[in-house]
Formats: structure tokens, sequence, C-alpha cells
């Protein structure tokens, strides 16, 4: 079957003023590139909040007993007073795909007192060992370390050390009313301080082995409140709760799995809303750039009025020359296409993996109980490029439109007996 | 009353009193005001100072135990119970003085002070929290007192009840007590404790009357949680002495904390 | 001088001969212009009521307080009567008192509210009934009964969530019990008067309001405040007010007695938020104006392209290539200011007629919306500054000269002979 010459035509016609063609297509690339960046910064600070927020402490998902939120009543331990297999739950949420690690937390309330002063306190015993894997409480660690298992260690919170009077090396005394109605009681040393700029944890919070929490509340070693794990990327946390919900299920029948999408829905509603913002900003950047591009093939089927006139005269169809037009927008619109996506890959590249600081402009700050540190993370957002690149090409398509109108409107005999 | 409320509230000091043999019925005279018989009926359960042993026996949802425990008081201000078993708490300790708590924990060997958010805690698991402790001394001064019911209620017993009401200020939770004693012997049998709804809270109930340290006094008291009814902490006392020779420094830091008693 | 004129002259004309091919690339600018003061007008609205929420939920514009307070939020850091009186006075001499609208004491501190059905922890902030309800937003947040007023003293005013974990309701005693002056355990017996609920879970759970005069007896602290909370009226002479007071009150700052923090001191939190949220309006911004500079540079460059021979004749008759690449130049500039002006005086007038009020953006979320313990108004009433104005004058002017230097470049290099030779 012969082709239709008008693909070709309009193909050419863009090839016939390569610099008109480049400044235009450049404008359009860099829309691409500016709209998939930009979207890539919002996306990286979503992801960043919803990191900080998930994965200092908190992790992306959390077992616990049916009833322990929200009260985290000391009694409502997985599986309640028998205890759960630890381990095995512990196996059976890191053997999911997603799940990089879990580990076991108790939590109590209590006293922390240093002798001169004294204040309220959420213990929370972690295992030293698996922590790391799920939170990044340790490495907000500013003096000292965190606790060795088995001893009786504590990690306080600056603000907490600041109202005790206590440094690193200092004796600390836990009272926690415990499991069976015991007052629990215990000499701690300050093994570190952690910082996490977070006024509630800092303040409030003290980490100790899981062990000696047990102890110290009179809960046998299979009974904790919580098992914390953490996923690779923090939007797959919905779907891997789910899947183990099941599984963990057979091993503690009250147990429920969360993911941080139910357990902070606020920190849902912000990417949401930033998501929903992604799609305003590519609408606004080319609806602009519809001009220019407008401008340009008006310029271009302007000049060329007279090779219309002259196509239309040896018969084409005005539908043929509108067509033409057409065909020159949209490959106008694939090579923009293909050079934003060749600006905008390396940029993306190299921010992706050298996210510039701009902890000098900012300082830390924390956002929803999360910090934030100032740096312009930008994140691989596929869903955004695919969308841009679509309104590339409807805008290259929109902005020929009315040259090819006027282009397919054309009289042939006035055209070209103008000049 | 107020003492006997009060201890009662806190189930330690607790009951120290009884009655005094010279204290009987007929020696309250009719034209005594409602905060008269109760000012009588607490000095006589209180006494100058006091020294008993008893048994706590705490039931919840979670777990049950018992605790037998040691205590002294002077006056409404000093007040020590001193945990002699289970082997794991012995020696624990809570001094009150004022509107102090302060724990003694021999594990660590520290003394530690209630902080104010923790006054509404529980001492010791029990239902009784250490507020109570510290409202104890101060019942007379913030409620206003009234007979309720004069009469023969279920029994033989003729009784007072009293009606508690704070005054407009005083900074207690209670909207209402109610307080039954028995007019033969000036007994306390119950205490009710109402919030602002009029709904009931809790209830002390007092039984078990016997002669101990020379007086009579109820020797066992049990507080019921209305909200958990399955929930209950008991206090039984094994012994009772009154007027004995103690003084403030007995009720010192240094003394809570040296044990040596 | 006459020279200039002539460019400019020149230039108009220019545009004028191409009108369509201005008119688009004019349009882009309108609309670029216009966006600009739209977004920037929203943008800055949105800040000064995030702002203005921000210091009344919390400690105003400007905090006066003991140094140590901020970090303990304790009663021990707390302003003497003789140190509020000094910054009352401070706050009324010449230079300062203009801007102050509102000056407002607290005395704050944490403590626990219990009533028979349990205990919860709670900030209770003693305030003058009268003073505060000016100052705060909390007292049009009633749900039940109403905010204190001047005569009022054992009164409380409660967040929804601790009356409800209480069970609290309109005249229900609760009992408040923190630490006093004295550093003693101290009960205070308050009845509610009235229920707020922000929607901020923080607020809603924790705050409580009591009379000034009833705090400062309850604690043993009469006379004596943790916060002169400052309101002025409006966010950008905050800097200035607070150089001003520390002038004046440099020796009880000097003696360690009082500081004079900026909200943005006071707090940290919701100064990053109106930085982040600016730096991403100046993102959008610069990545739109990219764009349109594009578009200009494609516009005249082309226009340079097509009139090569119109420019060959320029300088036959003796122009110089600067010269032709001077009214290149004009003509770019000219385009965009014009275009620009016209813009932001479409957005200003947009904007204005449409949104003055407010404009009413709840529909894209479900529910009532907190950031940063700040409830988010889902109106936004925009806020139109000269400052911006010129700012966004000056951006335009500079892309307009920056697009223009490629194609007036390209100008200077016309080979007059080729460009003469050249027929179409």
């Amino acid at each position: 079957m012969p082709m239709e010459p008008w693909p070709r035509i309009g193909w050419r016609n863009l090839g016939r003023n390569r610099r008109r063609t480049v400044i235009t297509a450049a404008g359009l690339a860099f829309g691409y590139f500016a709209i998939v960046l930009m979207n890539g910064l919002m996306g990286g600070m979503t992801a960043e909040m919803i990191e900080n927020g998930t994965g200092f402490l908190m992790g992306q998902i959390q077992i616990h007993a049916a009833d322990y939120l929200p009260q985290r009543s000391i009694y409502e331990t997985i599986g309640g007073r028998d205890g759960a297999d630890v381990k095995a739950l512990i196996q059976t949420a890191t053997a999911d795909a997603a799940i990089e690690a879990a580990a076991p937390r108790v939590y109590a309330g209590g006293l922390v007192s240093s002798g001169a002063s004294t204040s309220a306190a959420m213990l929370v015993g972690v295992d030293p060992d698996l922590e790391p894997g799920v939170s990044r409480i340790f490495r907000g660690v500013v003096k000292g370390r965190p606790p060795t298992s088995g001893a009786n260690e504590i990690l306080i919170g600056a603000e907490m050390a600041r109202q005790l009077g206590v440094d690193v090396g200092d004796e600390l005394v836990l009272v926690a009313p415990a499991a069976d109605g015991s007052l629990g009681n215990d000499l701690y040393v300050v093994s570190g301080i952690f910082r996490s700029g977070i006024a509630e944890l800092d303040g409030q919070f003290a980490m100790l082995p899981i062990g000696r929490l047990q102890a110290l509340a009179a809960l046998e070693p299979d009974r904790v409140h919580e098992i914390a794990a953490a996923t690779a990327d923090p939007w797959l946390a919905s779907e891997a709760a789910q899947r183990l919900a099941g599984p963990i299920s057979k091993l503690s029948d009250q147990a429920v799995v969360q993911p941080w999408t139910e357990l902070r829905p606020e920190m849902m509603d912000y990417a949401q809303l930033a998501k929903s913002w992604s799609f305003v900003v590519i609408v606004i950047v080319f609806a602009i750039a519809i001009f220019g591009v407008a401008n340009t093939m008006l310029l271009g089927t302007f000049e060329r009025r007279r090779e219309f006139a002259v196509i239309m005269a040896i018969g084409a169809a005005p539908g043929a020359v509108l067509r033409t037009v057409l065909y020159e927008g949209v490959a106008l619109g694939a090579i923009s296409l293909v050079f934003g996506v060749l600006i905008t890959l390396p940029v993306l590249l190299w921010w992706h993996n050298a996210p510039p600081d701009l902890g000098w402009l900012y300082g830390d700050f924390t956002m929803f109980g999360a910090l934030i540190r100032p740096v312009l993370r930008v994140e691989y957002d596929v869903a955004s490029a695919l969308w841009a690149g679509l309104a590339l090409l409807l805008t290259a398509l929109l902005a020929a439109l009315v040259p090819a109108a006027r282009a397919a409107r054309l009289l042939p005999a006035d055209t070209l007996s103008a000049d | 009353m107020t003492t006997a409320i009060g201890r009662a509230g806190f189930g330690l000091c607790l009951v120290l009193g009884g009655l005094n043999g010279l204290v009987a019925s007929g020696k309250i005279e009719a034209q005594e005001t409602p905060r008269e018989i109760i000012d009588r009926v607490d000095r006589i359960l209180r006494g100058e100072s006091s020294h008993g042993l008893a048994t706590m026996e705490v039931v919840t949802e979670h777990w049950q135990r018992s605790l037998t425990m040691e205590m002294w008081s002077l006056g409404t201000e000093y007040s020590l119970v001193r945990i002699t078993a289970p082997r794991k708490e012995a020696g624990t300790a809570t001094l009150k003085s004022g509107d102090d708590i302060w724990n003694y924990l021999p594990r660590v060997d520290r003394t530690i002070k209630i902080p104010a958010s923790l006054m509404m805690g529980s001492w010791m698991g029990s239902h009784f929290t250490n507020d109570d402790l510290v409202k104890e001394s101060r019942l007379v001064e913030d409620y206003e007192i009234e007979i309720g019911f004069e009469g023969v209620r279920e029994g033989d017993d003729e009784v007072w009840e009293f009606v508690l009401t704070p005054k407009p200020e005083a900074a207690v939770v209670w909207s209402r007590i109610e307080f039954q004693v028995r007019k033969d012997d000036l007994m306390p049998t119950w205490a009710r404790y109402y919030d602002d709804d009029g709904e009931l809270v809790r209830i002390l109930e007092y039984s078990d009357y016997r002669e101990m340290g020379g007086r009579l006094v109820p020797a066992v008291m049990v507080m019921v949680p209305q909200d958990k009814p399955d929930e209950r902490t008991s206090v039984r006392y094994s012994q009772l002495d009154f007027d004995i020779d103690i003084d403030e420094d007995f009720f010192s830091l240094r003394a809570l904390q040296s044990g040596s008693d | 001088m006459n020279r200039a004129r002539l460019m400019l002259r020149l230039a108009l004309r220019n545009l004028r001969r191409q009108a369509r091919r201005s008119l688009l690339t004019a349009a882009a600018m309108v609309i670029g212009g216009g966006l600009l003061i739209f977004s920037v007008s929203l943008g800055d609205g949105t800040h000064e009521d995030w702002i203005e929420s921000g210091v009344r939920t919390g400690s105003g514009h400007i905090a006066i307080q003991a140094p140590g307070y901020l970090l303990s939020h304790k009663i021990e850091d707390r302003l003497s009567t003789e140190t509020v009186a000094a910054a009352r006075a401070a706050l009324r001499s010449p230079g300062i008192a203009e801007s102050v609208l509102e000056v407002v004491p607290k005395l704050t501190t944490g403590g626990l509210a219990s009533s028979p059905t349990g205990a919860r922890p709670v900030e209770v902030a003693g305030v003058n009934p009268v003073d505060e309800a000016r100052f705060s937003t909390l007292d049009e947040r009633a749900i039940e009964g109403r905010y204190l007023e001047p005569d009022d003293r054992l009164a409380a005013y409660v967040g929804a969530e601790l009356a409800e974990g209480l069970e609290l309701r309109l005249g229900s005693r609760m009992v408040l019990t923190a630490q006093d002056a004295e550093g003693e355990i101290s009960g205070q017996l308050v009845r509610v008067v009235g229920i707020f609920q922000t929607g901020i879970p923080e607020v809603d759970q924790r705050i409580v309001h009591i009379p000034l005069r009833t705090a400062g007896e309850w604690l043993g602290a009469e006379g004596a405040v943790t916060t002169v909370a400052v309101l002025v009226d409006r966010s950008r002479v905050v800097r200035r007010t607070v150089r001003r007071l520390e002038a004046a009150l440099a020796e009880p700052i000097a003696d360690g007695r009082l500081a004079v923090l900026t909200w943005q001191e006071a707090m940290p939190e919701l100064d990053a938020v109106v930085k982040v949220d600016d730096l991403g309006n100046y993102m959008f911004q610069g990545i739109m104006f990219g764009i349109i500079a594009l578009a200009i540079v494609n516009t005249i460059l082309m226009s340079v392209l097509y009139r090569h021979r119109e420019f060959g004749v320029l300088q036959a008759l003796g122009f110089t290539p600067g010269q032709t690449g001077a009214l290149v130049m004009a003509e770019g500039v000219v385009l965009t200011v014009l275009s620009g002006l016209l813009g932001i005086g479409l957005g200003l007038l947009v904007t204005w007629f449409f949104w003055r009020d407010g404009l009413d953006i709840s529909f894209t979320w479900q529910e009532d919306w907190t950031f940063s313990g700040v409830v988010l108004d889902p109106v936004i009433v925009p806020l139109f500054r000269t400052a911006r104005v010129i700012q966004g004058l000056l951006f335009i002017l500079f892309i307009g000269t920056l697009a223009s230097f490629y194609p007036a470049y390209r100008a200077t290099r016309i080979d007059v002979a080729e460009a003469m030779k050249f027929e179409r």
C-alpha cells in the first residue's frame, strides 16, 4: 500500500527550518524536563517525609494485638497473656519479599529519675541487634552509643537528659508499673543520648534492651507489644501488610497488621495532595508552552503559505494540508520528547545520586512529627514522566490545530496572486 | 469520717482506728453537728499515732496479688508504709509527708518523689491512687457534711448516712461522697463515691469489726470500682496499735531511705 | 537619548507590524504574569494565614519569655511581675507601640487534669479572658458553652478530646494538678464552662484555658507570667519590632531575665513549612518563566531570521551591527515588559475580582486538615503586596532581557551583502 505523502511532508517541513525546530523543541523539552524534575523533587520531599516519619522509629508496618492501639495498655501483648512465638512472627514478616527487616518492641510508661529530678517517660524495649534494620533511632545517637543486649543500659533523648541533668555514664532509676501489678524498678546506666529533632521523642522516650524492659515490666520473653517491620519502599507497605495478615493471624489470631498509611493517615493525605498538585503543574506548564509552539508553527505555515496554495492548486484537499501540519506538530512533539528525555535522564540520575544539601539554608525541620533533612532529593516518578510525555504530545498537537486550520483554509488563487 | 474515707481512700494508714471503748453510742449527743460527729469518729479511728500490720489483696482483670505491709502514722500529715512480702517487693516503702509522696525502692536503694503527672497513678497496683493518700488528710477541709439519712437501714442497725459535698473551691474530683456509720458503735459500714452525673464510681465497704489495739475497728476494707465490678482491692488488718511513741523524725526521708526501723 | 527614543519607536513599530506573532508571544507572557501574581498573592495569603493562625494558637508574632522557657516549658522559667512591667513599658514606647496590636500575658504550665473517670496530661494556660479572646481564635471554636469571661474564677475552657476522655460536660468538676512555683504539687478545682474543637489533635487533647488570676493563685506565682505574647499588625514588621524591643529591654536581657523571640524562633516548625512552601513556589515560577523565556527567544529569533533582509537594508543604510542588535533587544524587552505589565495587571484584577474574599479549595480535601499544629483554612485569601508586584516586574524584565540576548546577537552577525542577495 503506497504511503500517504502527508506525514513525510510534515516531517520534512521540520527539517526545512532546523533552527526554529530546535528552539521550539527545546522549549517543549525543557517543559518536560522541568515537570519531571519538579515532580521528582516533590516526590522526593514526600518520600523524605514518609521515610523519616516512618523510618525514624515507627517502621512502615506494625503488628499489634487487636486492642493495643490506641490505649497502649501494657497487658495487650501480641497473643495476649500467653504471648506469641516472637521469632516465628519475625521470620514470617521478613519472609515477605517487600520486607527488609522486622524487630520486636515492648512499651511501658514509667518514671525516669536521676535522683535530683524525675520525669515521666515512655520506655521502649528494643532488640539492639534487630532494631537498626527497622528504624534509624540509633543513628540519632549524638553522644555515647546504643544500649547493649542484656545490659542495664538506656538510651535517652537529649531534652530528657537536659531535664534530668545526666550525661553518658550516669545512673538512672527506672520505675514502671509492671504487668503483674508490682512496681518494677531498677538501675540503668545512660549508654547514649539521641536527638531526633522531634520534641516528643527527645523529651519523653527512652530505649533499653527489650529483655531488660520485659524483666522490669514483669513480661515473659515471648510477650511483646509490637513487631515493627521496614519495607524497602514505603509505598509497598500497604500491599505487604495485606499479604502478611493471613500468615500472621495463623501465628496469633488476634494480631493485626497495619501499614503506615493506616497508622498515620495525615501523612498519606499529604502525599496525595502533593500528587494531585503534580498534575496541576503539568497542565499549567504545557498550557504556557502551547503558545510558544503555536507561535512557531503559525510562523512556519505563514512562511509556507504559497507552498500550501500550490499543493492545493494541484489538487490536494484542504484536509490533506490540515493533516500535514498536524503531522508536523506531532513530529515536533516526538522530537521534543526524545530531546526532553535525553536531557532529563542524566540530570535526574545525577541528582538522585548526589542530592544537594540545603541545610545551610533551612536547618533541619520537622513536619507531622517527622524530621526532614533539607536535602533536595529527587525521586524517580515514572507515572508523572509518562503523563508529562503524553501531555507534551498533546500540547504539540493542540498547538498545531490553529496553524493547520489556517493553512487548510487558504484560498490558493488569492495566496498565489498576493505578491 | 475524713480519716475513715480518706485513709480508706488510701487503704493503708487505713482504718487504723477503731472505736475506743469509751465512745459508746450514748456519748454522742443529739445536738452535735454532723461535722462534729465525723470529727469524733475520725479522732477515734486515727488516734494520735498508730502502727499496724495488714495484707492487701488486689484483683484486676489481668492479675491478682497479695502484699503484706507494716504501717505507721502520725496525725494527718505523716504516714509510712513498708512492704514486707512478697520478697520481690519487700522493703519498698511509701512516705507521705504533707502533700508529697516519696517511694523508696530497696532494689536500687533510691528514693523517688512522685511527680504531679503520676499523682493519679495507682499506688502499688491497687485501686487506690497516690492522690487518695494525699487527699486523705484534706477531707475535713474539702467537704461540707450533712446528714442525708438517719434511721434503720437493711438489718436492724440504726445508722447515719452522711452526705459529703465538696466545698466550692476544693480541688477534689468527686461531686458527692456518701458515708454510712452505725449509730450504736460509730463503725463505718461503707463509703460511696459519685461523679458529676450522680453516677456511682466506686464503693468502699468495711467489715469484720473486731477489737484491735484496744479499739473496735473494721478489720477489712474492700474497694470496688463500679466500671470494673470484677476488680477489687481489699485490705485486712492483722494487728493495730494506737498512740505509740513516735515522732516526726520517724517520717523523714533519711529514715525512709535507711529503713532503720 | 534621541537615539534611544528612535530605537523604541522602531521596536514598537516592528512589534505592531507583526501583530499576530507579537500577540501570541504576549499571550504566553500575559498568562505567565497573571499566574505569577495569582500564585504569589495566594501563596503569600496562605502563608500569612498559616502564620496568623500559628501565632494566634501559639505565642504570638513576638514572644517575650524567660530565656530557658522555650526548651523547658516549666514554670521555673517565668517572668517576674517587675520584668513583665518592664516588657509592657517597652511595648508602649514609641517606634514599637505603633505596630503592636495585642499584648497578651499567659501563665502556662504542664500538669494533670483529672476527673472521676481518670487523668490526662494537659497544658494549662492561665489567660486574661478579654485579651485572649481578641488574640486567639480558640474562643471562636467553642462547640459547647462559652469562652472564659472576665468575672470567671474557677472556669475552664477545654478541648473536645480531653472532655471526651475525662467524660466532662459543661459544669463538670475537673481538678488540675501541677508543680507550683515552689516546686510543690498543687491542685486546683475548675469547672468546665466551654468545650472547643479545633481539629488539631494535640490542641483538642491537651490545651486547657483558665483565668490568669486563678492560675497565678494556684501556682503561687501571682503577677508572674511565662510568656508575654505580642501580636503585630503584619508579619513583616516582626524583625524590626524585635530589634527595637531588644534595644529597649537591653538591661533585663543582659541579666538573663528575659528573651525576645520571633515566631520563627518560637515556632521553628511553622517557619520551616513556610520556607519550604515558598521554595516550591519559587521553583514553579522559575520553571514557568523558563518556558516563557524560551517562547520569547523563539519568537524574536524567528522574527530576526525572517527579517534578514530588513536588517540588511538597515545596516546598508548605516545602522551599525550594535544598533541592529539594540533594536532587536528593544523589541524583546518592550514586548515582555508590556505584556508582563498587562499580565500582572490582569492577574491582580482577576485575582482581586474573583477571589478577594478567598478562594475555597476545600473540595480538594476530605476534611479538616492540620499541618504542623495549624489548622489549614480551606479558604485562601490572597495577599497583595507592592514589593511582590515590583519583584514580579523585575523578574519579567530580567527574563525579557535574557531572552532577547541571543536573537540580538544573531542580528549583529548579519552579513549585509548576503542578506541583500537573498531573494524570497
